[in-house]
């Protein structure tokens, strides 16, 4: 396989390290040297042509290809195994609705959360029980990895270069999470977004930090979601009051109680679409009257409607514990969800 | 153990506009003005319009703001700057 990039010769693997870091190449972690075996054999894997087109960033013109993406994905510790999530997490980065470039640009400092779904979780062996918004796994430790490598090499999305956040949040260093669809009798994301249940996909969203609450004192499904509706208000008071996408992580503790009550992720969604909202004066309590102006009953909600939601199963067996995953700044941006694999030309490159 | 380790950037700039050519004056000329519309462009881009009437002799300043400050300008304002003869473009943060 040719590949175009050009190549260093380097004494041993601490020289690696160092050459990496001194150009800038890093997220600040050691990384894997992205040797030509090791990239030819991820676009091996992909059926990925290393000059294969995979889109160009729409505002500064990168041309983003195939071969790159796999350096980067190596880099972060993927195997070929894990590449053809990394080839489809950009490529739905690339689509004009996520707006790539103010989602990675933007002061607001938000991170990719990526949400695998399908069949290719289990091959992978990615873990959507204990620990799952954290270091749950393998797999997802180093796709979410290889998207923020592709991000700081591809696009230039380096602390105070593209990348203007005030503050980050630590899901910039790796942002993936498998859902628990074997414990759940609910659909996945990607069925409920109209992937079929047979193929797998991921879905991106510009996501803040996970909100953490809990809730172990109830059953109802109501007084459950009334907690994480709560945390949305507050999101919507404290941070942004712009609707957009949310991703609530619910863990089987709690989602065994929505589930023996009938309660699907669109009654979930039906309902926290009513309750996540508030009135503009609220501004007012906390410290923003300023902006509150003659607009005090104007009512905002937290998604524009219910199948803004994303509702993800996953978590660990134990704790009454759940997740708001806010968005980076409402509707700006909007979570994709892309089917891997699926391409029109699926014979292999020639070597 | 020696390794041979690829090139992680792109390699290849992407490719850059033009600027356009400099004006010798700013006398008579119309100005644009593209906003990003967050709150700190408003007593920017108000200064600076007052600065360049007064102080330059521009004719006229047209405002614009984008509908999305995190995106590329709308169509519809790029289509407008053949008219003017500079574009002054601001981000308010």
């Amino acid at each position: 396989m040719h590949l175009a990039s050009r190549t260093y010769d380097i004494d041993d693997f601490w020289a690696v390290q160092e050459l990496f870091h001194a150009n800038g190449w890093t997220d600040g972690l050691p990384i894997v040297p992205p040797t030509q075996e090791a990239v030819s054999a991820c676009l091996e894997w992909a059926m990925a042509d290393p000059a294969q087109l995979v889109g160009i960033e729409p505002v500064r013109g990168v041309a983003i290809t195939a071969e790159k993406l796999a350096i980067n994905a190596v880099m972060a510790g993927c195997l070929p195994m894990h590449f053809p999530v990394v080839l489809t997490t950009f490529a739905a980065m690339l689509r004009p609705d996520f707006l790539l470039h103010g989602a990675t640009a933007s002061t607001g400092g938000c991170a990719v959360l990526i949400v695998v779904n399908g069949p290719i979780r289990l091959e992978l062996g990615a873990a959507g029980a204990f620990n799952a918004l954290g270091n749950s796994d393998r797999a997802t430790a180093v796709i979410g990895r290889a998207i923020r490598l592709c991000l700081i090499n591809l696009m230039d999305v380096r602390p105070g270069a593209i990348d203007r956040s005030t503050l980050g949040h630590p899901g910039k260093f790796s942002y993936c999470v498998a859902e628990d669809e074997e414990d759940t009798t609910w659909l996945s994301l990607a069925e409920q977004r109209g992937i079929p249940k047979e193929a797998s996909a991921v879905t991106v969203m510009a996501a803040g930090a996970p909100r953490q609450i809990m809730n172990e004192w109830t059953t109802r499904p109501e007084e459950i979601l009334e907690t994480f509706a709560a945390e949305m208000r507050a999101n919507l008071r404290h941070y942004s009051i712009h609707p957009g996408n949310y991703a609530l992580i619910i863990p089987k503790q709690l989602r065994e109680h929505l589930q023996a009550a009938k309660w699907s992720k669109t009654d979930i969604a039906n309902f926290i679409h009513e309750r996540a909202r508030i009135h503009r004066r609220e501004w007012a309590e906390v410290g923003k009257g300023a902006v509150v102006r003659d607009r005090g009953d104007s009512v905002y909600p937290a998604m524009e409607s219910p199948d803004q939601l994303l509702v993800v199963a996953a978590g660990g067996p134990a704790g009454g514990f759940g997740a708001v995953i806010p968005p980076w700044l409402g509707n700006k941006s909007h979570a994709v969800t892309v089917p891997i694999g699926a391409c029109i030309d699926c014979e292999p490159p020639k070597k | 153990m020696t390794f041979r380790v690829l090139d992680p950037t792109p390699e290849k700039a992407p490719p850059v506009g033009q600027l356009a050519p400099r004006l010798a004056t700013l006398q008579g000329k119309t100005i644009g003005f593209i906003s990003n519309g967050k709150e700190g462009t408003k007593g920017f881009f108000a200064h600076l319009d007052r600065m360049l009437r007064e102080e330059h002799g521009v004719a006229k300043v047209v405002s614009r703001t984008k509908s999305n400050y995190s995106a590329p300008v709308d169509a519809h304002i790029a289509a407008e700057i053949r008219n003017w003869d500079a574009v002054i473009s601001g981000i308010g943060d």
